[in-house]
């Protein structure tokens, strides 16, 4: 049950209070690029949530019983990005052959996803908070969630930024930061409610 | 495919000359990082106990510490030791390091988390410094932050207890009520270690204090460091005091003296000052006044008064002499204006007469709780003159 | 290469194209570690180091990279540059390494740097590549410790961790916590259009053009493709 209660905690510590877009700035270039609309952004979410994932599945194992084992923890940084590489191209290739409707939908932002910092973040940080698998996991999942929700949820303010009428020097990224910034201060409110929510 | 198989050596090799630069790299940073985060490690230590070279921690089990110590390291050149304390100062957890060199001075003591209203806790730990013992009973509680100041000093001295004992010495390392405890218990032992502080209503010369047992085995007679059991029938558990006989006939007295409630409604100049009124068979009286301290006139928009009076219980002959007193209630200020409610001010009062009642040591920092408080007792006074009169 | 020349691809990247408020590349450090001056110029100048080393080293290879590898070479350069400038400032400044933790480690998808090797590196001579390197790097302390200067004395009352007395009754607290990062970036870049009276080349929307990963970007309405249309 302790455990459970953990994992909770974690989950929703990672989607609301630690969101990794709007509190640690982590995959903030899709976040301002890819959140025109919501389709877009949607679609760009699941697909980092997806790549996360499988990222961590794989890194975990890799560091712990590879590069931790051999004491040749200065490689991390490199195996995790090529892994990371491998991974999205693999996940591309599959997707055009087995389902090229899912590709139509996710594939086109798998490109971008190699160079988002989100996810290499992700798969370091499981690492330097010293989570088990499963609290890797679970925290990853948070992530990938919480991401996701940054995305959705920006989009729609977007959409809104869009049709009003902004002086010229706010116009186009300036109040697209702006908006973040409220969206992000928003967010902040959600700090200590987490910890305590078991009491 | 011949391509392919070039490319991917390129590749190869570029990863194998990356991965040799990072060895070299990491052969040459990794025992600097090593060091700084030993450093880091010993930092706390080191900021305690500033010439220590290293320290390891010590193992607990085998000694009998104050409970405040949580963690004990040794100095490696055996310089002394660094202590860490948890304590609790005013409502909250203070955790301290302190240092004690081998001869028994502290070498530094820090707070290094709390969460105390005051802050006073943030500087206080630098009067210690280069302090022994004797020199650490001198530091004084800081006024207006008593209760934090005051646990600091104890972890301190627990600190050098805890050195003293580490170090193969042996010292008292009880506290005082556990002291009090202890010494009452060997004056009595049928008292199963479980008494009362009487409020005297009688005038006892023989004794600064009584203390009776709760399962009625008998007294304990006080008198500076001297602890003298006394059974109900007036018998002395341990012989040899001089004046046994004025010891029994005082237990005597105690046992046969009764109560009588005074109607206070015969008395309508009382009736605003005075909570109740009672008369003993010799003829002393026990009245129980109020007096408005800061709860009462303390109050403003940052501070409401809590609305409470002081309210005390005083013991008086009938020519005016304070036999015992006693704090019932108050809504002082915590940590400030309700040290009133402790012995070591209100035991100010006891043997003091209408003339120098006002000679006592104020509360530090608590000026209206002090006037209050000598309000109640003046109360007293004035309502024991009135009674006198009213017979 | 003339002098001239040389002179204004080193310059280039401090202002013209500065990476940070004109081509508004490598938010994440910008934004995460502008809170306190020091960490911002620590990160500003491990990112230089970084864009100078892996420029020279990608320069030096452009001739030998096959071009379908290009991408997982440059990574794995950029991520062993990172590594041990990472490594670096873990032991000789470890307080540094404390404040900028993973961002550090993050360095590796800085887009500006995977950008100048795409961009600059892979198809310049090694001098040219340095400079650029340079210049880049030196665009990206400057606009880092700007922001952060403001950050950090409005926020926090401090100059690199030195209290001025004078400023701690105003300050925002609120300019030191993601929200206030995002809102003066956000803010500097309304400014720098205002300076230069729109018209620098300030890319008004996020768009894909430096974007490294662009040739592969089908993202349908990428605003690469939007300006080509």
């Amino acid at each position: 049950m302790e455990q459970f209660k953990l994992l909770v905690v974690i989950l929703l510590s990672a989607v609301f209070v630690d969101n990794y877009v709007l509190c640690r700035f982590l995959g903030i270039c899709p976040f301002l690029g890819v959140s025109k609309k919501l389709d877009q952004a949607a679609g760009m979410g699941v697909a980092v949530s997806l790549v996360m994932l499988l990222a961590t599945a794989v890194t975990w194992p890799i560091q712990r019983f590879v590069l931790d084992a051999l004491n040749m923890g200065y490689l991390q940084n490199i195996v995790f990005i090529l892994i990371i590489a491998t991974l999205v191209q693999i996940l591309e290739m599959l997707l055009k052959k087995l389902s090229p409707a899912l590709y139509k939908g996710l594939g086109v932002y798998l490109p971008l996803i190699t160079t988002n910092c989100a996810v290499l973040g992700v798969t370091i940080n499981n690492i330097l908070d010293g989570y088990s698998f499963v609290e890797s996991m679970v925290s990853t999942l948070g992530c990938g969630l919480g991401f996701l929700l940054a995305m959705v949820l920006f989009s729609g303010l977007r959409s809104r930024i869009h049709e009003s009428k902004i002086p010229a020097p706010f116009r186009g990224l300036a109040v697209t930061l702006i908006a973040a910034s409220f969206v992000s201060l928003a967010f902040m409110g959600f700090a200590g409610i987490v910890e305590n929510i078991f009491g | 495919m011949k391509t392919g198989i070039k490319n991917l050596s390129v590749f190869v090799c570029i990863c194998t000359v990356i991965t040799l630069l990072l060895a070299l790299t990491n052969a040459f940073t990794a025992p600097l990082i090593l060091k700084n985060q030993n450093a880091s490690a010993n930092q706390a230590l080191l900021e305690v106990m500033p010439d220590g070279e290293g320290f390891e921690a010590v193992s607990l089990e085998s000694y009998t510490l104050p409970a405040t110590v949580k963690e004990v390291y040794r100095e490696t050149s055996g310089q002394g030791y660094v202590v860490k304390l948890v304590t609790t100062g005013y409502g909250s957890d203070m955790t301290i390091m302190c240092g004690v060199d081998a001869k028994g001075v502290v070498t530094g003591a820090v707070c290094i988390s709390s969460n105390e209203t005051l802050g006073k806790e943030k500087t206080y730990g630098e009067n210690f410094t280069d302090k022994d013992a004797a020199g650490v009973e001198a530091v004084d509680v800081i006024g207006g932050a008593t209760k934090t100041t005051a646990a600091y000093k104890n972890a301190v001295k627990d600190a050098l207890n805890t050195a003293i004992i580490l170090g193969g010495g042996s010292v008292d390392i009880r506290t005082e009520e556990e002291i009090l405890s202890d010494n009452l218990s060997a004056a009595l032992p049928e008292g199963d270690a479980a008494f009362d502080k009487l409020f005297l209503v009688e005038v006892i010369e023989c004794a600064d204090a009584v203390y009776a047992a709760e399962n009625g085995a008998g007294y304990v007679f006080v008198r500076g460091e001297q602890f003298i059991g006394v059974r109900p029938d007036g018998t002395l558990v341990t012989d040899g005091a001089e004046d046994a006989e004025a010891i029994a006939a005082a237990v005597a007295r105690l046992q046969s003296v009764t109560l009588q409630d005074i109607d206070l409604s015969a008395y309508p100049d009382l009736q605003k000052t005075v909570l109740s009124a009672q008369m003993t068979s010799s003829g002393n009286y026990i009245v129980e006044t109020k007096g408005a301290g800061y709860g009462i006139k303390g109050g403003n928009e940052y501070h409401p008064a809590s609305g409470e009076y002081i309210v005390v219980r005083v013991a008086m002959t009938p020519d005016g002499r304070i036999i015992d007193c006693l704090t019932v209630s108050e809504g002082e200020t915590d940590g400030l204006g309700d040290a009133c409610a402790q012995e070591s001010f209100y035991g100010q009062f006891i043997g003091k007469t209408e003339e120098n009642y006002t000679e006592i040591d104020a509360i530090s920092g608590a000026t209206l709780t002090t006037d209050g408080y000598k309000q109640a007792i003046q109360r007293a006074f004035a309502a024991v003159e009135i009674l006198k009169g009213g017979e | 290469m003339s002098k001239t020349k040389s002179l204004s691809v080193f310059t280039n990247g401090i202002l013209k194209e500065n990476p940070v408020l004109v081509l508004i590349l490598g938010t994440c450090p910008t934004l995460a570690t502008t809170t306190t001056v020091t960490g911002a110029l620590g990160m500003g100048l491990a990112a230089l180091v970084v864009l100078l080393c892996s420029n020279v080293f990608i320069s030096l290879l452009r001739k030998i990279i096959p071009e379908t590898m290009r991408i997982p070479c440059y990574i794995v350069i950029i991520a062993g540059f990172v590594t041990i400038v990472k490594m670096l400032v873990q032991a000789l400044f470890p307080g540094l390494y404390e404040t900028l933790g993973v961002y550090l480690d993050l360095i590796t998808v800085n887009c500006i740097i995977l950008g100048r090797a795409e961009m600059f590196a892979g198809k310049n001579p090694v001098l040219a590549s340095a400079l650029d390197g340079i210049g880049m790097g030196i665009g990206f302390t400057v606009a880092l410790g700007a922001m952060a200067t403001i950050r950090e004395v409005f926020g926090a009352a401090s100059f690199a961790g030195i209290a001025i007395p004078f400023m701690e009754k105003y300050k925002i607290a609120f300019l030191t916590k993601a929200p206030g990062g995002l809102l003066v970036y956000g803010l500097l870049i309304a400014l720098v259009y205002v300076i230069t009276k729109g018209k620098a080349p300030v890319r008004t929307s996020f768009s894909c053009e430096r974007c490294p990963n662009a040739d592969k970007c089908q993202i349908e309405n990428c605003t690469k493709k939007e300006a080509a249309a």
